[in-house]
């Protein structure tokens, strides 16, 4: 009867994620999966954001980086004309490199913010979509958008992303919040013939399931995932870190 | 055939939005003259004709009103009576600058015979304030003569030679040369040259003659040019009230897409561009199309991607007094295999098209797109953004991806800005990457570089552009950029002009 009732609450409540862990995409990373609960909710919203404009690419990686791994192949990427041009267009050629194959990506461009979180939240409700990306320039999102596209996700199970390119001061009730931005890919002196990587620094600064962190973060093309930077210093990150706040 | 000439189309126009009831004049410039080149039914009472100089005839009528013509306003208003034509059938040809050709050979049994259509488009054309003459013939070339020279709303179907004989020879549609010449012979009417020998004839005025002779007669055929392609499917509704709210238009959208659908499924077919025809009862046609990402029957898919064009159309949308009519026609259909259902993975592409579909109808189907790859080794080539309604498959990637492996190909950046912007960079060497550079007024200090990766330009074209060397670069914040530098310097030698250099991409 207890039970019932409690499992009756949370339906009416419908807090994504929040009971028996539907869906979690692990990322592979023990560090991030254990302050995360076991892995990032799938039926949730999840905020990327970039450390500065200039950061976009980095925050793009690390969100193809997540979605990668989402149970449906399909994934929507929906961003606005505005941030096409100034940032450029998704490249395919880039995207596959990212172990991501293009065939499965759909590109969605909008001419208002209003179509942009529309398309998002039909994208979400489809169902036949894994993962959903969502890319906007500078500027606010009201808390109702946000709570509409949670809702749209925990209701088919579908990862959203919702990627934003400067470090918004906004609150969210997003699942978890990042701020991304690139790593030098030489750490230590006198290794600059090395490789060059996809390395990002990783704040998450928002986590509904436990505590914030910092990581550093690079794609590794042979285990097609993120990775921790083998390299990377350990980052303690304080408690309130508002690091961005000045970046921005 | 059915013939009609707008004979004051250009002043009927401009009398929608005046006031005055004044004769009205329609001036142009010919040559160095400003010459009449419409009146109105008032202005010809006074004597007045086209081709009269304004001068002239301001002279002797100073109470006229002139206005300067306005050739792109006369077409589009003939284009909208052309479409305004299409509720009586789908063959509708523009004989500019003035006329309308109607096919309308099976189409008039609908309004009860060919006599019945004519009062009807005459009654409607009445009503919207337009001087108008038809015939309906059974050639284009006597209709034509006989809506701009005979009698008002003549019939004469099987009997074109009677209708001909008596009208004048410039009812052939011939050059003004050639109706002046044989007039100068003393040839007037058609009727003098249809038993005359045809040999001479032809040596003398051109072959021009007899073939428009022939055609008017229907001893050659003469083929109608339709505005628009004829759908290869079409379901009409005439409502007895104007309906005007969205919803009885997506409950008719629905009806007769059913009624399509049975159509489509006995020839095996499926949508694949759908257009919604709305006559409003003002005139105005409103024509709302959508594409599908997959051939299509579905009623209720069909309602779905119109529920979306009509929210996208929102105020566009506007429906004034009423639609009296609607009309759905598949304008492009593909042959569809008959659906399966529940077989797993397909229901998911199918709830996938259906979503691609709404998305296209709501935002526009260059606004949905796939990435497919390209046979070109230029970077801005090698890939195309395609509508994603019309790719299927894989798009070529796995071809990409062979491709890549066995050439090794350096790595491509995620985000690849629409055309290369000019960056300032200073090099070390003059063939070796860059040391710093400016981009977008900030200064990037490179710390690592990888490259060059050498691209040649398309030597086989003339507009290929230099080669460029592609280097990939690290600054000291981290960031990592896709830099070329068009041209080489052991080009400067022969004349070509200072290397530059360009950013062409993001990596992650």
């Amino acid at each position: 009867m207890d039970e019932q009732l409690r499992q009756r609450l949370l339906t009416l409540q419908k807090i994504p994620g929040m009971v028996g862990r539907p869906g979690l995409l692990p990322l592979g990373i023990p560090a991030i999966d254990k302050v995360l609960g076991g892995g990032l909710t799938r039926g949730a919203l999840h905020e990327i954001a970039a450390a500065g404009e200039i950061h976009l690419p980095a925050a793009a990686g690390f969100a193809l980086g997540l979605a990668v791994s989402a149970p449906l192949p399909r994934l929507f990427w929906i961003t606005e004309d505005m941030g096409l041009t100034e940032s450029g267009a998704p490249h395919g050629a880039g995207i596959d490199a990212f172990g991501f194959a293009p065939e499965r990506l759909v590109t969605v461009s909008t001419a208002h913010r209003r179509d942009l979180l529309w398309a998002m939240e039909e994208a979400l409700r489809c169902r036949a979509v894994g993962a959903v990306i969502g890319e906007m320039r500078a500027g606010e999102i009201g808390t109702v958008a946000v709570r509409r596209l949670s809702l749209a996700a925990a209701e088919s199970g579908t990862l959203a992303l919702l990627l934003r390119a400067t470090p918004p001061h906004d609150a969210s009730t997003a699942a978890t919040r990042w701020i991304v931005g690139t790593a030098s890919s030489i750490l230590e002196r006198g290794q600059s013939e090395r490789e060059m990587r996809s390395r990002f620094t990783a704040h998450l600064v928002r986590n509904r399931h436990g505590p914030a962190g910092s990581w550093i973060l690079e794609w590794s093309d042979n285990d097609e995932r993120l990775i921790l930077a083998t390299h990377a210093q350990p980052m303690a990150a304080p408690a309130f870190n508002r690091s961005h706040r000045q970046v921005a | 055939m059915l013939s009609l000439w707008l004979r004051r189309l250009s002043t009927d126009r401009i009398a929608r939005s005046r006031n005055s009831s004044a004769p009205l004049v329609v001036t142009g410039r010919r040559g160095n003259a400003e010459i009449f080149v419409a009146v109105d039914d008032a202005a010809e009472r006074l004597g007045l004709s086209p081709g009269i100089a304004l001068a002239q005839a301001r002279a002797m009528h100073p109470g006229i009103d002139t206005m300067p013509e306005d050739a792109e306003a006369d077409a589009t208003l003939l284009e909208s009576v052309a479409d305004w034509c299409l509720r009586y059938t789908p063959l509708v040809a523009c004989d500019a600058p003035d006329g309308l050709l109607l096919d309308i050979s099976g189409c008039a049994h609908l309004y009860g015979g060919e006599r019945e259509l004519v009062a009807d488009l005459s009654g409607r054309l009445e009503n919207a304030g337009f001087g108008y003459s038809l015939a309906v013939a059974g050639t284009i070339g006597a209709a034509w003569a006989a809506a701009h020279y005979g009698k008002p709303a003549s019939h004469a179907c099987g009997e074109e030679r009677a209708i001909l004989e008596s009208l004048p020879l410039s009812a052939l549609r011939l050059q003004t040369v050639t109706v002046a010449g044989l007039a100068r012979v003393g040839l007037k009417q058609i009727g003098d040259i249809i038993d005359l020998p045809r040999a001479p004839l032809t040596a003398r005025f051109g072959s021009d003659v007899l073939r428009q002779l022939d055609r008017a007669l229907g001893h050659e055929h003469e083929p109608l040019n339709p505005r628009l392609p004829v759908a290869p499917y079409v379901a009409e509704q005439r409502f007895a009230e104007p309906i005007a709210r969205e919803e009885d238009v997506l409950a008719i959208t629905r009806r007769l897409a059913r009624r399509l659908q049975f159509a489509l499924e006995r020839r095996g077919d499926g949508a694949r561009r759908i257009e919604l025809a709305l006559f409003r009862t003002d005139g105005v046609v409103r024509r709302i199309a959508t594409g599908t990402s997959r051939p299509l029957r579905d009623p209720d898919d069909i309602r779905e991607l119109f529920v979306e064009r009509l929210a996208a159309l929102a105020d566009a949308f506007d429906p004034g007094f009423g639609f009296d009519m609607a009309r759905l026609s598949v304008v492009v259909a593909e042959p569809c295999p008959p659906e399966q259902i529940g077989i797993g993975g397909s229901e998911d592409a199918s709830k996938l098209c259906r979503f691609v579909d709404r998305l296209s109808a709501r935002l526009g189907p260059r606004r949905v797109h796939r990435l497919v790859a390209q046979d070109s080794h230029i970077p801005e080539l090698a890939e195309a953004v395609l509508p994603a309604q019309a790719v299927n498959g894989d798009a070529g990637w796995a071809g990409f991806r062979q491709y890549r492996k066995e050439t090794k190909l350096p790595p491509r950046p995620l985000r690849l800005l629409a055309r290369p912007e000019l960056i300032e960079a200073v090099a070390e060497v003059p063939d070796g990457p860059p040391l710093r550079f400016r981009w977008r007024r900030a200064l990037h200090e490179v710390i690592a570089a990888e490259g060059p990766e050498r691209i040649e330009g398309a030597w086989w074209s003339e507009h290929g552009g230099p080669a460029r060397d592609y280097f990939r670069v690290e600054d000291k914040s981290g960031l990592r950029f896709w830099l070329f530098r068009s041209g080489l310097y052991r080009d400067l030698a022969q004349g070509a002009g200072a290397p530059t250099w360009f950013l062409h991409g993001t990596f992650a």
